[in-house]
């Protein structure tokens, strides 16, 4: 009796199911549902990497938002360009530096406190001109009203990682970018 | 039926209390009450007790107090802030709390400082009061190793110095105070504050060979050494007999600088290179000075303020490059950042010359030597490429500029090289082979010395009949 009664509701159900199946099948078209609303056209951020020839690489990337706020901007800015190249250039950073804060001030100054380096985790004029570099044109490309970047490491402000002067915001050097 | 009563009843009391989360603050016109919670102060409405106009920028996201000539600019959600356009770190966040920008004691007091206020008491009973005498300093004078050490205690503020003739001059920019008489302690025989200048006097015969800055906490030190005799006109600047040059092997010490794919180490091929220029240089007669003779670390602003102090004509800093980037080989120069005439450079320049007056007209004369040796350099550095990409196998990576900390300050044409990648393995195995090694010795030597030739005298045209 239980068995019967089993076999009877799956019997439903298949019905049931076939039915919707081939109801969604044959359906036509719909030719009065709303069109799909137009979701916000993606923005573009403009990143800077370091290419076999140390010279800054340009790279355009969209993005499905890009925060208003200075502060709040750069810091997406940053952990866009730290996430890497999509087009298969070097890492900019020689470590996996982390965005910890960003700060804007009222004179074109941005400041970014990243993660700092493992000791002796950066190596060459050239690894440290091109995170920087990469980090200033980066931001200064990107944030209206932002002129020069100073990064911070591991909260603090630092002289130098060995060969540039770090203790203040730096403009960006065109000559570094590649023609 | 109780039971909800109860809560009915607990509820209000709570929405009560956090309706008056206001604490009572003390301040010299009077009482008022500010926005708290436990030790969170509401930090716009204090700074606005002290008269400051505080505005927030939406752009920037940041608030920015101005009182007087000082300003300090926070970040809701930040532990930064620029206080009078210079960057300081907070011991603690300032958050945002039910509307409200708030922070602990510690952090209200260090937005506060710059602005001359400070908040003491308890976080109960709270007193807002302007700062009375300024920053309480204290000297101490501490050996090491090498000598004396005159430590400044008890202020973040970097100190204008000017030599006077029996010592040192410190000008502060903002109002401090002595916590202590400065006694008479080895190599320092005395010391005056008037208004926001120290005056420190020492022994006959001793001067400030450098100074620089410490952090957590703050302390500003000058190292005491005996005065440097003035050299023989013969062994130093113009009236020497013949140009000096400094060259700098890059690194040292514990500071290794890069490393080569098979444990090559930058530090011992800049030494290794150096040591090779200065034999060529010297065999043609151009008298050459190392800033390190071994495997000795040695800091970056000291190797350019040697080369001052001799009053060299060329100062080239030696290195070696790496990369993330695989394919990345030559070598490159820079010279001096054409941003180095700016006031950071001019404090790096009077840091390193302890001598030098930093009053405007020295200033003045120090900018425009800089800027004449800008061009120099660029001299320097092109001669010094050049040289390079002649050698077979080198690639021309240009010469190029950015604010190297060691070509800072230097008060002669000033170049660094990079002789090529190290992390690069066939760049590296010619880096460091003797005969590698040999060839950019040789390069670096025939561009010194045709920079410091004299350039030929251009023929002058036929005189037309």
């Amino acid at each position: 009796m239980n068995a019967a009664r089993g076999f009877a509701l799956a019997g439903v159900a298949l019905a049931v199911l076939l039915s919707l199946s081939c109801g969604r099948r044959q359906a036509a078209p719909d030719e009065t549902a709303a069109t799909p609303v137009p979701t916000a056209p993606p923005m573009k951020v403009v990143l800077f990497f370091p290419g076999d020839d140390t010279l800054l690489h340009r790279e355009d990337r969209e993005v499905p938002e890009l925060p208003a706020n200075g502060a709040s901007r750069v810091k997406f800015v940053m952990g866009e360009l730290l996430a890497g190249s999509q087009q298969g250039a070097p890492a900019p950073f020689p470590y996996a530096a982390t965005v910890e804060a960003a700060f804007v001030d009222n004179r074109g100054n941005a400041f970014v406190a990243l993660s700092a380096p493992p000791p002796g985790g950066v190596q060459g004029s050239a690894t440290e001109v091109g995170m920087v570099y990469a980090s200033v044109h980066s931001v200064v490309a990107n944030c209206p009203g932002i002129e020069r970047v100073q990064l911070l490491f591991g909260g603090r402000e630092v002289q130098t990682l060995g060969h540039l002067d770090l203790s203040g915001p730096l403009a960006p050097r065109p000559e570094l970018v590649a023609r | 039926m109780r039971k909800t009563l109860t809560l009915v009843l607990v509820l209000t009391v709570l929405l009560v209390a956090r309706g008056a989360a206001a604490v009572s603050v003390a301040t010299p016109k009077g009482p008022a009450e500010v926005f708290a919670r436990g030790d969170l102060f509401d930090l716009v409405e204090l700074i606005r007790l002290t008269g400051a106009e505080v505005a927030f920028a939406p752009a920037a996201g940041s608030y920015t107090a101005v009182l007087g000539a000082h300003e300090v600019q926070f970040t809701p959600g930040g532990s930064l802030a620029v206080v009078d356009g210079k960057l300081a770190t907070l011991s603690g966040p300032v958050r945002l709390l039910e509307g409200r920008t708030v922070g602990s004691l510690s952090t209200a007091n260090e937005l506060l400082a710059p602005l001359g206020w400070g908040l003491q008491g308890s976080a109960t009973t709270p007193e807002l009061a302007p700062l009375s005498a300024g920053e309480r300093i204290e000297v101490a004078v501490v050996r090491d190793e090498i000598g004396t050490l005159l430590v400044v205690r008890g202020t973040a503020q970097r100190p204008r110095m000017a030599a006077t003739k029996a010592g040192v001059s410190l000008h502060f920019d903002g109002p401090i105070a002595l916590d202590r008489p400065i006694e008479a302690v080895g190599e320092l025989e005395g010391g005056e504050l008037r208004d926001t200048t120290l005056t420190l006097r020492f022994l006959p015969g001793y001067e400030v060979a450098n100074t620089y800055q410490l952090k957590d906490p703050p302390r500003f030190v000058l190292r005491v050494a005996p005065a440097q005799k003035p050299a023989p006109a013969a062994a130093q600047g113009e009236g020497r007999g013949g140009p000096l040059v400094v060259l700098d092997p890059g690194h040292g010490g514990e500071d290794q600088g890069a490393t080569g794919p098979a444990g090559e180490l930058e530090k011992n091929l800049t030494l290794a290179v150096a040591r090779l220029t200065a034999g060529r240089l010297q065999a043609m007669g151009i008298a050459t000075r190392l800033t390190r003779e071994g495997d000795e670390g040695m800091p970056l602003h000291e190797r350019t303020a040697l080369a001052n102090r001799l009053r060299a004509d060329v100062f080239v800093s030696i290195h070696a490059n790496a990369s993330q980037a695989r394919g990345a080989r030559g070598a490159e120069t820079y010279f001096m950042n054409a941003d180095a005439s700016d006031p950071q450079a001019a404090q790096a320049a009077d840091r390193e010359n302890a001598s030098a007056s930093p009053d405007t007209v020295q200033l003045i004369l120090w900018d425009l030597a800089h800027v004449a040796n800008l061009d120099a350099s660029s001299r320097l550095a092109l001669a010094v490429q050049e040289r390079l990409n002649a050698m077979q196998e080198t690639r021309d990576r240009g010469i190029k500029q950015a604010p190297f900390v060691v070509l800072t300050g230097a008060t002669m044409p000033a170049a660094l090289v990079e002789v090529g990648f190290l992390s690069n393995p066939a760049e590296a195995a010619r880096l460091t082979s003797a005969e590698g090694q040999d060839q950019i010795a040789a390069a670096l030597a025939e561009a010194i010395a045709a920079f410091l030739r004299p350039p030929e005298p251009v023929p002058s045209p036929p005189a037309t009949p």
